[in-house]
Parts: structure tokens; sequence; C-alpha cells
């Protein structure tokens, strides 16, 4: 269980495309050993705050993470830290999804050196935790737009970073490999999976994800956001129901939520109000 | 595709390749104006030891050379850029070695190897300009280079030209264009060590790098966070294939086709981007320019532009492997 201090703790990040401003100074915080779910409706923001954590696009505001301040740190050094999977992936050229998966050892090999055998038997484990085993070898192009997104997880649980940022990861995965996605990542952000070689004790993870009931059953946390803001801070195990449908409502029109607890474990539905 | 036989089949096609370079190289060796014989050159033949050590032998080390450096420089360019088309000529280094040379062969015609020399100079002058220019953009992407590349190209052709219709018709315009279209054939052993040796040391360099290298043709953002530094990488790797080039035409001429089909023709049989696909994409370039090389001093009375052959085999084969392949590998 992790304990209350922050892991991650935003304050005042504020970003945009060229005079466009998206971001209007989101502060929220997050906790180790949780997954923190990042909601809204298209154009709130999630990517660019994603985008915005790992320097890819200037910002203001100050994001500290385990103590360290991510705009301080060196680009070597962020890389180690954090773990970035975008919506879409940009490996573009034909490599063995092996390959793609060694890409995660990077920041912590030397310029000309090359994976060691006992990394490559851990990224073969991981290509097997999300069920890839079979197209370790394949040409990651011919792989299924949701393959690739399983084939960039086990890179990132490789990566052993500790902090998280992933993009609709789940966007083209069906039923039960999101269900399995998620599950993945909570216990990679738990320590329950196995990742890399155990340096990284800690870790956190933000997931922007477009499907609402995914979020509320597998975060701990979730921001919602709006505008370039945080409007709210839910948590779904223990926030009264009501109080969580206006948050909802907010952001995805009036929406109901029901609990379809099992043995005594609160599980949340959520339609739409007609 | 299992592992082993994976690994097993990349290795064999490079072993093939390499056989193939050492046959072709072979054959360079012994063909041309002035046939060799191996019995003869074994038994100690003055005039044919010296026709082997003073033409054949430069010219065929330069051919083998040549061909890989140009076929592993494609390779990286088109990996870097993400881009099937991606050409060493895309960043100005092939127009700048060509001003280079027409100026030499204008204002320095009695300065010893001053063409050599000038194009490399201008290769490298055209290439620094081109990403100096890109490093003004901001964030430095992979868009500004290619378009910087294409304003220095252009400008680059502007200089040629100017220097064309200065240049005196019977002589200098002809060895202008004589140059441009590349040859083997002023390939002497007193020019080459220089250019050799910088041009083996850059490709060491990017044998070294080779897993950045491919960890550059991931999108930039995620690059970075993959721990890479990737302006400065880019940079490093651009300038290395560079200087590959560079050292290789500013001795032989503009040689075409080989840097954009080589890389092509490895994918096709590798279906894969990693080492053994870069090291295929010089030995098959090194095959080419061989072969090709070859048939320029042969085929006529004359000797005709190796750039001519380069496209004449290089054209149908690379249209026979499309043909073939079912999609091929990604490099785009």
């Amino acid at each position: 269980m992790a304990d209350s201090t922050p892991f991650l703790a935003l304050s005042g990040i504020s970003a945009g495309y060229g005079g466009k401003q998206v971001l209007r100074g989101v502060s929220f915080e997050a906790r180790a050993g949780e997954l923190t779910g990042l909601l809204g409706a298209n154009g709130c923001g999630k990517t660019t705050l994603l985008k915005a954590l790992c320097r890819q696009i200037p910002s203001a505001g100050t994001c500290l993470c385990g103590g360290a301040d991510l705009s301080a740190l060196s680009g070597r050094e962020l890389g180690r830290r954090i773990s970035y999977i975008p919506q879409r992936t940009g490996v573009g050229i034909s490599l063995p999804a092996l390959e793609v998966v060694l890409m995660g050892f990077n920041p912590r090999l030397g310029l000309l050196e090359q994976p060691s055998k006992a990394q490559e038997a851990r990224a073969l484990e991981a290509l097997a935790a999300v069920g890839l085993a079979e197209a370790a070898y394949q040409d990651y192009q011919t792989l299924s737009e949701g393959q690739k997104q399983l084939c960039v997880l086990a890179r990132a649980m490789v990566e052993d970073a500790s902090l998280l940022l992933l993009d609709e990861p789940e966007s083209s995965l069906d039923f039960p490999h999101r269900r399995r996605m998620m599950k993945l990542l909570t216990g990679m952000v738990s320590g329950r999976e196995p990742g890399g070689d155990g340096t990284c004790p800690e870790k956190a993870g933000l997931v922007a994800l477009h499907d609402p009931a995914l979020a509320l059953e597998f975060c701990r946390r979730l921001v919602l956001m709006k505008d370039g803001v945080c409007a709210a801070v839910l948590r779904p195990t223990e926030d009264g129901i009501p109080d969580m449908e206006a948050a909802l409502s907010e952001i995805y029109g009036p929406v109901r939520l029901a609990d379809l607890g099992e043995n005594g474990r609160r599980r949340l539905a959520m339609l739409a109000k007609e | 595709m299992r592992p082993r036989s994976a690994e097993n089949s990349q290795a064999a096609l490079c072993a093939a390749a390499g056989v193939l370079l050492l046959a072709a190289a072979l054959a360079s060796l012994l063909v041309g104006k002035y046939p060799l014989s191996l019995p003869a050159l074994l038994g100690g033949d003055a005039g044919q030891l010296r026709v082997f050590l003073t033409l054949r032998l430069p010219r065929t080390l330069m051919a083998a050379l040549g061909g890989f450096a140009l076929g592993a420089a494609g390779y990286v360019f088109q990996t870097v850029f993400r881009n099937p088309l991606a050409a060493p000529d895309m960043i100005g280094v092939s127009s700048g070695a060509s001003a280079g040379a027409a100026f030499a062969i204008l204002f320095l015609p009695a300065v010893p190897f001053a063409v050599t020399a000038a194009a490399f100079t201008g290769g490298l002058l055209a290439v620094g300009v081109a990403l100096g220019l890109s490093a003004l953009a901001p964030g430095g992407k992979n868009g500004s280079i290619v378009l910087a590349g294409i304003a220095v190209h252009a400008l680059a052709q502007t200089v040629l030209m100017a220097l064309k219709l200065a240049a005196d018709p019977e002589r200098q315009l002809a060895s202008i264009e004589y140059w441009i279209m590349g040859s083997l054939n002023a390939v002497t052993l007193g020019k080459i060590p220089f250019y050799c040796a910088v041009c083996l040391l850059a490709l060491a360099g990017v044998f070294l790098l080779h897993r950045q290298i491919v960890l550059l043709s991931v999108e930039e953002g995620e690059a970075r966070m993959l721990g890479v530094p990737v302006g400065r990488m880019r940079l490093l790797v651009l300038v290395l294939a560079t200087l590959v080039v560079a050292s290789v035409i500013s001795v032989t001429g503009v040689i075409s086709f080989i840097g954009l089909l080589a890389p092509h023709a490895a994918r096709l049989l590798t279906r894969d981007n990693r080492l053994p696909t870069l090291a295929l994409s010089g030995l098959l370039g090194g095959v080419l320019l061989l072969i090709a090389d070859i048939l320029a001093r042969g085929a006529a009375a004359t000797e005709l532009p190796v750039s001519i052959f380069t496209s004449l085999i290089g054209a149908p084969f690379l249209l026979y492997l499309i043909l073939k392949g079912n999609g091929g590998a990604r490099h785009g």
C-alpha cells in the first residue's frame, strides 16, 4: 500500500501549440503504486499534458516526480525515469517485435552497447506476459494495431521506469485485451508484474483513457479534465456515487452510475441518462 | 519465423553477397583493355604486374569500397529519414561535390588532385550549410533537414550551372560533364589513401552506431523517451554518412542509384532493418558497382560512364525484387 505523500505532483502546468493555449494550469497529485486515469472529452488536453510532462512541448509550471523536478533533468535521465507510450507508436520500419521490446533497455545501455542475453530473455518474458510470445520474431509492421499496442506495452515493462505515461493505450484493443492491458498496467505500477531488474521500486502510472468504464474499474484515482484544467479528482473505490455522477456529468453530459458490486467490492457501470 | 532460422538465413545472405563481391572483384582485377591472367601475374610478368598495381588494383579497391560505402550510406539515410526514397544526395552532398569539382576544373587546372579535394570540400560544405540552416528552425525536425537539403541542393545546382556557363566548352565543360557522370577510370593509387581512410573510419562509426540508427527511425518524441539524444545523434550519424559518401564521390564522380537501390534490395531480402541489413546494403552496393565498372570499361571500345550501368543493372533488379516479394519490408 502506498504511503500518503504524493509520488507525482503537478502544479500549474500550462502548455499549448504555437499561440494556442491548451493547458491552463493543471494541478493534481498521484500516488506511487497506483494507476491514475486521465479522463476528458476529445480536445480537453489529455495528450498535451502527457507531451508536456515528457518535455515534447514547452510548458510552464512544475512537475515533481519522486522528489525530482522533471524540467531540471537531463534528457537521458528523463528517458530513464519515464516510459511513454503515445497514441500511435512511431516505429515505422520493419523489425522483429522482440527488437522493438529491446529498445526499452536503451536508456540503461551505453551508446555502443548491445542488449545482453539476460535482457533478451526478459524481453521475451514481457512479450509472453502481454500474450505475444508467438509473435516475438514476427515483423512488427505485420502485427495488428492491437498487437502493436501490446508489444509497446511489453517495451514499457522492460523499461522499468518510475513514471508510466500512456496515451490511450487501449484504443485499438478488443474487450478482453483491454482488460488484460489494464491488469498488466496495475500490476506494473504496484510492482507485481515482472518488469526490468527491479531497479525502480516505486512506480506511478498516468494513463489517458477513452473508456470511462475501464477507468472506473482499474484506476485508483481519476483526474477529470475539462478545458485545459483539472476539473475534479475522483477515487472510484471510496467516493460517494452521487458526487462522482455529478463530476462525470460535467464532462460526458448527464450520466448515471450503477454499483454492480460483487463480494462486497464496488464495481461501477456508467450509462448515459436518457 | 523461428529465431535461429531467421538469423541463419540473414547470415547466409550476407555470406553469399560476400562471395559474390569477391568473385566480382577478382573479375574486375583481370578484365579490361589489357586482359590479365593469373598465371602470368603469379609468374612475375613485369608488364602485367604494372598494369595490375597501377590500374586494376586501385580501381577494383575503389569500386568495391565505393559501392559498399554508397549502399551503407543509403541505408542510413533511408532509416534516419524513415523515407524509402531518401538517398545520399538528398541533403546536398552530390550537388555540392559537383559544384566543387567544377570549380576546381575551371580555376585550379594545374593543381594536382585539386578536383578531388574541391569535390570533397564542396560536398561537406553543402551538407554543413543544410544542417546549419535546419538547426535554425525551431525543433530541428527531420522535415526541416530535408527542406534545407533541397534548398542547398538547388543552390549548388545554380552554382554548377553558372560554372558550366563560364567553362570553355571544348575542354572544361566536357570535363565537368564527365565528372558528373562518374567513372572509376581516373582512380590511381596515389589519389585514394586519404579518401579510403576517411571512408573506412566513417563506415566503422556507422556500423558501431547501428543500434542508434535504428532507434532514430522511431518517432522523435518517443525516441527521446527511449533515451536517444535525438538531435545530437542524428547530426553525428548524418555527418558520418556524408563523410562516407563524399570521400567516395570526390574520387569517382557522382554515381547514381546505388545508394537508393542497395538498401531496398537488402531489405527485400532480409525483411528486417537490423545490422545484417546494413551489412547486406553495403555488400550489394559493392557487387553492383564492381559489375557496373567492368561493363563500363568492357562494353564498348571507349570507357563509358559507370552510372549508366549502375542504373541499367539496378533498375531491373529492383523491379524483379518488387514483383517477387509480396509486400516486402517497411522502411518509410
